[in-house]
Parts: structure tokens; C-alpha cells; sequence
């Protein structure tokens, strides 16, 4: 499926004093298959653009749609969206609240009037996808378990819904660099079985990991749309957004002002191995 | 879905309601619940309304948003009203519906009720309006302050007003988030019987209480890491001291209670 953001506006608590216009006409089509990256400085409108993809807010101007249907037609089923298209806020571990990890997960698909064996089944099928395997976990108290594995209960409880579209917003901030990797890893699974990712980010290594296309945010509008490869190629601009590059194209950056012929496409970790291999053994070369 | 709640919600703006002293606002609002329960007769509401409507002009907030704090009343105010009608004793019988008469005294002393509780509401909406609430809590701590002698904590008493207050924002934020996250699981909180409706608040609170501890625990803290040891010997950075308009609100207000005790005694 197809998702389209026609001319999207949002105005927060428009006509009050504290009104502010989070996003400004964003066009936006995000693909079957996908793994796009939203990136922007904070307060860009990446948040309030996440929350427009699956419903839960209404465009204030533009119109948002699924394969060519508008979501906020009165003929349109706001629960269809919602299965359809899963949100994983930031620190979703917070949203947790029920006595067990089994029911917490279930409440999803619960809300969807599933059967009683179809929720268990696909419970347990959230739990594999996010590797909670371990016995006992499922009868356990959510409040009981250690950061890295609450957000991932509370992952699997957006999973369980089977969304064709997953929007997380920061997933792995705040996290220690082993529960990061895996959770990155989580993600990119998903990805390769099947499921369309949005992912909101600050960390562009990480984006330039996983993402296959990538949309900055500058002030509510979108600044730039392009494969990783592409988004940064621009690296002064995207430091004069208050954003970074990869801890390789910095190096790269580093590298070629000292006058060494890094090449200019790279930010990937293992590309610049290679790179930095090719260049040692031309060196080596002309040593001898 | 949370953002309109005014009561408690302060209008940032320059003037001279603004400027004045908190303490003095504060006993400007208790003089004034005691002059609208003064008022004798249907009269004597105007030097109220007209010191309010005076109030409010000279402070800059929009009339709007002073009244949109009288929306959640609506209720209250027609059930005080019909409830007034129905069951208050009278003389002259203004009109007969077949089951009840309803007489001429009841339905003034319902006008006086429900004037009362709106003029009661937009005066300390007006209050909280025009005083932020850290200021209005320092108010409030330096009037209650002679009560010390009798052992009252009145810094603990405001400290813990200034928090709450502080945190009324961040808990809605927290609330208007949470609620986002269980309605893109599917959740839903305006449809169903009251049962329902109820029940559908459990993954709201649970979360939002787990959250509210988090940040008291985090928050006692961070007060603790500032050395942080109750009103004992604190210094405070902004001195209030009353000043020329202060002296002149209060006139104003001494001769407000005058005029409602003379409309009173009219007829």
C-alpha cells in the first residue's frame, strides 16, 4: 500500500496565542517496501508529520491519503488506518500498563475484535518478531523488566496489530549500545520481511545504515528527499540545519582537506573500510 | 484533545492588572467573593460586573478566553437554576406548569445564584489569568507566612502549589501522548456506555501515574542535589513590595464593597 500527504498543513491551537504551525505544505509519498528515514533538527515537524500518517492528527490543510482514498472521509474506518498503519511514539516503554506482558500486547488486537486464539497467536508472533522468547516472560509484570526490554514489549504490542506500514518515532534513543543494536537490528528485519518502515531519527549513522531514502525536515517544509547516498553529498548544508552527517562522510570531509583522495560517496562504515584499504595498499604501492 | 482546560491557565501579557502585587490580587479577589455574597438584592451584582468588566479591559485578556472558563460551569448553572425553581419556597405565583408552580421569590434568588457562581468564576479566572503561577504561590506563601507562629507550613504549603501547578502542563502533555499511543493501538476513549468509558480510562491513568511518580521521584532529587531544605532561612529573588497602584486597586475595591452595601440598602 501507498500512503500520500497531499499539501499537508498542521497549525497547533489555531486562533489561541499559542498558536504554531508545526508542519507547512508537505508533499509526501511513501512507498510499499520502503525504509524511509525522517531527519530533522528538533522541533522541524517530524513528530507531528509521523502522527499524520496513521490518523491521529488531522491535517489542518491537505489531505492525507491510502492508495488514493482520503482517511479523514467520513467513509473512511479510522480502525483500518490504525491497523494498518502502526505509530511506535518515543519511549513507548511509558505507554505500558497492564498487569502482564501477555495482555499489554494483547490490548491491541483486542481493540480489534479478534478471537480469543487469533490474539494468543499473534501475541506469541509479536513476541518472536522482537525476541522476547524467554519462558516465562509473557506472565511477567511490564514494570519488571529492564528498559531495552519494555520498549521492546511495547513494540510488540503495536506489532501484534500485523501493521502493513511501522512509524517509530526515535526507537532507539535513550537505549544502551547493545539493546541500540538491537533494536536497529529488530527494525531492519522487519524491514526485509516485508513491512514498509518509517523511522523518525537524529542518528545518521544509523540512517545511513538502513535507510533506502530519507526526507529532511527544516521548519515544518521539507528541505531535501533523496537516497542517503544523495542527502549527504550535502554536508555543509545539512550541519547549517543543526544536523550531522555520518561519522564516516565527516572523516571523508577530514580527510580530503588534508589533500587524500577519500571518495565523496561514502558513508557507510564498511565502504570506507574498503576505501581506506584501497588507499593504504595504492600507498604501499608507490612506497615501493 | 486536552487543551481546553482555562481555569489555572495564565495569559502572558503587559499591563497593569499583570504588574500588580500577588498578594494584593489575592486579597482583591477574597474582597471581592465577599462583596457578590453581600449583595442584597439584584443591584448590587453591578458594581461587580463593573469593576470585573473594568478588570478585564485594563488587563488585555480577550474577553473569549475569560469566558471560555465559564464553559465547563454550564452544567452546574442550569442545574442550580432549575433546582432553584422547583424546590425554593415563594408567595407570588409567577406561573403554573400543572405539576409545580413556580413562584416570582424563586426564580430571583435562582438569577442570584447563578450570578453569583459566574461572577465567582470569572473573577478568579481573571486572577489566574493575569498571575503566573509561580508568582501567584509566592503570593500566597507571603500572606500565609504570619501563620508560622501557630507552626503552619506555609513555604511547603506553596512549594508544593508552585509544583503542582508546574506540572498541570507537563501531566496534560504526558496525558494528550499517552492517549495518542493507545488510540494507534486501537483504543478508544469517546464511544460506549459510562462502564465502558470508564474501563476504556485504565490505559490512560495506569501509564500517566507510573509517569507522575517518575518525575516526583526525579524531581525530589534533583531539589536534593540543590541543596534543597525547606523555607528555613531562604532568600528570595524577587522581593514583592507594594507600589502606587497597589494603594489604588485596593481603594478601588474598598469603594466597590461601599457601593454594593449602598445598592443594597436602596430598596
Amino acid at each position: 500500500m501507498q500512503i500520500t500527504l497531499e499539501n499537508v498543513s498542521h497549525t497547533y491551537q489555531p486562533g489561541s496565542p499559542f498558536q504554531s504551525t508545526a508542519i507547512r505544505d508537505v508533499n509526501l509519498t511513501i512507498e510499499q517496501g520502503e525504509f524511509l528515514a525522517l531527519i530533522g533538527h528538533t522541533g522541524s515537524g517530524k513528530s507531528t508529520l509521523a502522527q499524520h500518517i496513521n490518523g491521529l492528527l488531522k491535517p489542518t490543510a491537505g489531505r492525507v491519503l491510502i492508495d488514493g482514498k482520503d482517511i479523514h472521509d467520513k467513509s473512511f474506518d479510522k480502525k483500518e488506518v490504525r491497523r494498518r498503519v502502526g505509530l511506535v511514539f518515543q519511549y513507548p516503554e511509558h505507554q505500558l500498563f497492564e498487569e502482564s506482558v501477555e495482555k499489554d500486547i494483547a490490548f491491541g488486537p483486542k481493540n480489534l475484535g479478534l478471537s480469543a486464539e487469533e490474539i494468543k497467536i499473534r501475541v506469541q508472533e509479536a513476541l518472536e518478531k522482537v525476541n522476547l522468547t524467554q519462558d516465562g516472560i509473557k506472565e511477567k509484570s511490564p514494570f519488571e523488566l529492564s528498559g531495552g526490554q519494555m520498549r521492546r514489549v511495547a513494540i510488540a504490542g503495536v506489532l501484534a496489530m500485523r501493521p502493513e506500514i511501522l512509524v517509530l518515532d526515535e526507537p532507539a534513543a535513550g537505549l544502551d549500545p547493545k539493546s541500540r543494536e538491537d533494536m536497529l537490528q529488530l527494525i531492519a528485519n522487519l524491514h526485509r520481511n516485508g513491512t514498509t518502515v518509517v523511522m523518525v531519527s537524529h542518528a545518521m549513522d544509523d540512517v545511513a545504515r538502513f535507510a533506502t531514502r530519507a526526507v529532511v525536515m527544516e521548519k515544518g517544509t521539507v528541505a531535501m528527499t533523496g537516497t542517503p547516498e544523495e542527502i549527504f553529498r550535502h554536508g555543509p548544508q545539512l550541519e547549517r540545519m543543526g544536523l550531522g552527517v555520518p561519522a564516516v562522510c565527516k572523516m571523508g570531509m577530514l580527510l580530503r582537506e588534508k589533500g587524500i583522495a577519500f571518495p565523496e560517496n561514502i558513508f557507510r562504515q564498511e565502504q570506507a573500510a574498503g576505501a581506506l584499504l584501497a588507499l593504504w595498499k595504492e600507498g604501499t604501492h608507490h612506497a615501493e | 484533545m486536552l487543551n481546553n482546560i482555562t481555569l489555572g491557565q495564565y495569559y502572558p501579557a503587559d499591563s497593569i492588572v499583570h504588574k500588580l502585587d500577588p498578594r494584593v490580587k489575592i486579597l482583591l479577589l477574597v474582597a471581592l467573593i465577599v462583596g457578590i455574597f453581600l449583595g442584597q438584592n439584584l443591584l448590587s451584582y453591578v458594581p461587580v460586573a463593573l469593576f470585573l468588566f473594568l478588570a478585564a479591559r485594563l488587563s488585555k485578556v480577550p474577553f473569549s478566553m475569560l469566558l471560555k472558563g465559564l464553559k465547563p460551569l454550564r452544567f452546574i448553572l442550569v442545574f442550580t437554576f432549575v433546582l432553584n425553581i422547583f424546590f425554593l419556597q415563594g408567595e407570588t405565583p409567577l406561573l403554573n406548569l400543572g405539576f409545580a408552580v413556580i413562584k416570582t421569590e424563586s426564580v430571583i434568588t435562582a438569577i442570584h445564584y447563578c450570578l453569583r457562581l459566574v461572577l465567582l468564576v470569572l473573577a478568579s479566572s481573571l486572577l489566574t489569568l493575569t498571575t503566573a503561577p509561580v508568582t501567584l504561590t509566592d503570593g500566597l506563601e507571603r500572606l500565609l507566612s504570619p501563620l508560622r507562629v501557630i507552626h503552619f507550613p506555609a513555604h511547603e504549603m506553596a512549594m508544593m502549589m508552585t509544583i503542582a501547578l508546574r506540572f498541570i502542563p507537563t501531566l496534560l502533555e504526558e496525558a494528550d501522548k499517552i492517549m495518542k499511543a493507545q488510540t494507534a493501538r486501537g483504543a478508544d476513549f469517546e464511544s460506549g456506555n459510562l462502564l465502558n468509558r470508564a474501563k476504556a480510562m485504565v490505559p490512560l491513568l495506569v501509564p500517566l501515574f507510573v509517569g507522575a511518580f517518575r518525575r516526583a521521584g526525579d524531581l525530589a532529587m534533583a531539589m536534593e542535589a540543590r541543596c534543597y531544605h525547606g523555607g528555613e532561612g531562604r532568600t528570595r529573588l524577587r522581593v514583592l513590595k507594594c507600589q502606587k497602584n497597589d494603594y489604588l486597586s485596593c481603594l478601588i475595591m474598598a469603594l466597590v464593597i461601599l457601593l454594593i452595601i449602598l445598592c443594597g440598602k436602596v430598596y
